[in-house]
């Protein structure tokens, strides 16, 4: 590595820069970066756009941030609004705000409160969300434990413990007849699956429980199967 | 492509994995994305296997997740591989490759007493073809100059090694991610060799 030691980079009020290598990338107020980041701390209170990937060991967004490459960060704390545009590789993903990504999300751990986008596969070891959230791949992760504001929608989800609870909110509530607090997904496997206001293709797994206001077309299952009354499955299969 | 497919029903039926262990080591890479191949049957989407690749796979890491821990296997079915330098007696004790074929790798590479992972694997392909007798020493060394030649591709992506031979005279060709390769009439494919395979074997000998 080099040895000469790394600038920091700091944009109070309105500001732009070109990108390159720092320590410590501070932007309060409005700043546009026109090129690539690599930094160890990112740190963003205000407005900002990246016309590049960022690079960074701890990334905190506080604001908006825009990225027009991919995102990749050992940790990441969004409590406002990231978007990118392409990758987002991040160890440890916690958002309390929005975070849309265009491509694939990969990491480790996974705690979603707001709004969460992915474009393409989210793969993690834990994905916990409290959100209204959309993935055009697949969902795959040991642990996922997710409530739904809203519909959500998946492709496909697989992972080990799959638990899906449904939040009704009272607005959630007052729009029922136009948007239903519902995940929307074609193909659902995992060892131990239960599932409440889920819509799904197919659900396969060893121990299935079928919660309220589901609507499966097949379940195959290997060990037990619950299904609760107001449920609808359309066949179930012990193989 | 011909090859057998496998349904991902039969294949946990038939291996007894869970779905969790399959996804988590989908995620882990142990499994190439490739390999999983969509088809659309009459219940819907369905995710099928190359049946050879994935159960000869499946029973690797079953065998070896005993001893080594999940990133650790990662490793080993990545192409990148971690450093590594091997002196020359190293390899001949662990029977990686032959004193004359070693001598003959090091006489040609022209490189010093210690093998890194990418000259390693050189001196092995080179074993295993000059071993199996289906080439001879001048082909030898067609093969360790191409591969010598292309060492950085080789490390990054999975090549194929084909030697050919026509009336007599006889071609080296390196396939990077090729489907099928067809050649004029009268030429005789000699030996095909999947370096990838190669590096998994070796892998596997070196842990």
């Amino acid at each position: 590595m080099d040895t000469k030691k790394r600038g920091d980079l700091h944009i109070n009020g309105i500001g732009g820069s070109n990108g390159g290598q720092f320590e410590q990338v501070t932007i309060n107020g409005r700043g546009t970066v026109k090129s690539d980041i690599d930094c160890d701390v990112f740190d963003c209170n205000g407005v900002a756009t990246v016309k590049g990937s960022v690079k960074s060991e701890k990334a905190k967004v506080n604001g908006k941030v825009k990225v027009e490459g991919s995102l990749e960060s050992q940790v990441l704390d969004v409590d406002g609004t990231a978007t990118i545009k392409e990758n987002l590789f991040v160890e440890k993903l916690t958002v309390n705000g929005h975070v849309s990504a265009g491509g694939r999300v990969k990491g480790e751990e996974f705690q979603i409160k707001g709004l969460f986008k992915a474009g393409g596969d989210c793969e993690a070891e834990t994905f916990h969300a409290e959100s209204h959230f959309s993935i055009d791949g697949l969902l795959n992760a040991d642990d996922i434990d997710v409530k739904i504001y809203g519909e959500c929608k998946v492709k496909e989800i697989g992972g080990q413990t799959i638990t899906v609870r449904s939040r009704e909110t009272l607005i959630g509530s007052l729009l029922k007849p136009f948007a239903k607090t519902q995940l929307v997904t074609d193909l659902i496997e995992g060892d131990r699956i239960d599932l409440e206001s889920t819509s799904a293709k197919v659900v396969r797994g060893n121990n299935v429980k079928i919660g309220p206001d589901c609507s499966i077309g097949v379940v195959e299952y290997t060990g037990e199967i619950v299904i609760a009354n107001n449920a609808s499955v359309g066949e179930s299969r012990k193989v | 492509m011909s090859e057998e497919l496998i349904s991902k029903k039969e294949l946990l039926d038939l291996t007894g994995i869970s779905y969790g262990q399959l996804y988590r080591w989908k995620r882990k890479d142990l499994i190439p994305e490739d390999w999983f191949i969509r088809k659309s049957t009459f219940t819907g989407q369905e995710t099928f296997f190359p049946k050879e690749k994935i159960l000869e796979r499946i029973e690797k890491i079953q065998m070896m997740k005993e001893n080594l821990s999940l990133d650790e296997l990662a490793n080993m079915f990545s192409p990148n591989v971690a450093d590594l330098k091997l002196g020359e007696n190293e390899l001949i004790k662990r029977n990686i490759v032959s004193v004359t074929v070693l001598n003959l790798y090091i006489e040609n590479e022209k490189g010093g007493p210690q093998l890194d992972f990418s000259r390693t694997l050189e001196a092995y392909v080179l074993e295993k073809l000059l071993q199996s007798g289906e080439i001879n020493l001048d082909e030898g060394k067609m093969v360790v100059q191409i591969l010598k030649d292309n060492r950085s591709i080789i490390k990054q992506k999975s090549g194929e090694l084909v030697i050919t031979r026509k009336l007599g005279v006889s071609s080296c060709l390196l396939l990077i991610n090729t489907e099928a390769f067809h050649f004029e009439n009268g030429t005789k494919v000699v030996s095909r060799t999947s370096l990838m395979h190669c590096m998994e074997e070796l892998k596997a000998k070196l842990l």
